[in-house]
């Protein structure tokens, strides 16, 4: 495995270019989705302080979203061009981050943000290994901000499980939700390069297996049981939104998002500023 | 959907007034460390000339929620002032307290233009940088004194 450091976004050759961007779209757009849906409870949460902390940890999100976004600028693109103007197909998020909420369910929000903060948290635990300089840089400071989300889930889900009902309903939650939390463990035709060159060195099968054993464990000690680790490969959802193939909630999501740039035959990013340097 | 959800509890026992204030058992009060050769951030104390001048216009600039100067707050990891055929150009390198810092722009349009402001200066550029990770370490003590007196507790 190569460990070499590779150079500044102009000096990267194709294939590790290629890889690099391969790897900045699945980061950006699984941050940047998955904080799209968690602002559906914004106003919603059965408490305040759930309100609050849902739309705050959103706005993390969004703000790590923007992080990795801001490296594929480097390499020319616009903020128009990354998600407004889009396809919505050349989207790379795992398919768990655009599952619409079950109505009215909690538990579905509760379980989701734990699968998906305990694989970024290994995520950032593998990427902070990257040979990727402009990434290494970005790291720590998302670590920092990343704490108290799976904190934040555990509560809940302590709190959840205190009675039947609520046990009954985070069980339901994991049973619906553990196909698309394992998309978030499927490679982009980039992989290989990605472990290779070392950007992620280590591989996204060593990553849910360390997912499982953690999730499993937890989950286990509250009552919640999870599938046998030997039936995760036939259990991955159809969809895995790693290849642009994604369910029919992301095309709503998608449509929703860019309903008002549309609407309003927009071109580019509006800004509530001017900008300085073009004025 | 909240008739089956129980009012937050909280496991841990009830603090004893008679302790003082409680802080809230969810909330991570981190700190880190400046190390003694840390190169960030500065305020510019060593510098002359120009780049004096733009360090001066930078103190003027305040964090858009509490009145601080951003070289204060120690988000200003870097400036410098370069020349070449096509003028004078000062250069900030900064951080940001969060990632998801909604005054993001606004904050960086103000300092580019205070970075601009200085005659002699013709233009300015910000970088945004996330390493090393800000801290509130980073405040210095005229930064704790104005934070101090607008309420906040460092």
């Amino acid at each position: 495995m190569s460990t070499q450091r590779l150079g500044a976004p102009g000096d990267l050759s194709e294939r590790e270019r290629e890889a690099v961007e391969a790897l900045l779209y699945q980061l950006a757009d699984d941050e940047f989705v998955v904080a799209d849906r968690y602002t559906d409870w914004q106003c919603q949460g059965p408490t305040l302080e759930a309100d609050i902390a849902i739309a705050n940890i959103a706005q993390d999100e969004l703000g790590h979203a923007r992080l990795w976004y801001d490296l594929l600028e480097d390499f020319g693109y616009e903020e128009s061009e990354l998600i407004w103007e889009r396809d919505a197909a050349d989207f790379r998020h795992a398919t768990l981050c655009e599952q619409s909420f079950e109505s009215g369910d909690w538990a579905d929000a509760v379980v989701r943000s734990y699968c998906y903060d305990v694989a970024e948290f290994l995520q950032l635990e593998a990427l902070a290994e990257t040979s990727y300089p402009r990434i290494a840089d970005r790291i720590e400071k998302v670590q920092g901000e990343e704490h108290y989300h799976r904190e934040h889930a555990q509560n809940w889900l302590e709190r959840l499980c205190e009675d039947d009902d609520g046990t009954r309903r985070v069980q339901q939650a994991v049973d619906d939700l553990y196909p698309y939390a394992l998309t978030l463990f499927e490679p982009t035709a980039k992989e290989a390069d990605i472990v290779e060159l070392g950007l992620r060195p280590t591989s996204l099968d060593q990553l849910r297996s360390e997912w499982y054993d953690i999730t499993g464990a937890f989950l286990a000690g509250l009552g919640v049981s999870v599938p046998e680790e030997s039936e995760l490969d036939d259990l991955v959802a159809e969809q895995t939104g790693r290849d642009g193939d994604h369910t029919d909630d992301w095309q709503r999501q998608y449509n929703e998002l860019t309903y008002t740039y549309r609407m309003l035959d927009r071109t580019e990013a509006r800004r509530l500023m001017a900008d300085p340097d073009e004025a | 959907m909240s008739d089956s959800i129980d009012p937050p509890t909280n496991s841990q026992a009830a603090p004893d007034p008679t302790d003082g204030p409680q802080y809230c058992a969810y909330t991570d009060y981190r700190s880190g460390e400046v190390p003694e050769d840390a190169v960030v951030p500065k305020n510019g104390a060593d510098s002359e000339g120009l780049e004096r001048e733009v360090w001066d216009a930078l103190f003027e600039v305040e964090d858009p929620e509490m009145p601080v100067s951003v070289v204060d707050l120690g988000l200003i990891y870097d400036v410098a002032v370069r020349e070449d055929g096509a003028g004078t150009h000062a250069e900030v390198t900064m951080t940001l307290t969060y990632t998801g810092c909604p005054a993001r722009d606004m904050l960086i349009d103000d300092i580019r233009e205070a970075a601009a402001s200085p005659d002699g200066v013709d233009d300015a550029s910000v970088e945004l940088v996330w390493s090393p990770v800000w801290s509130i370490e980073f405040v210095s003590e005229a930064g704790r004194e104005d934070l101090r007196e607008f309420g906040v507790s460092i």
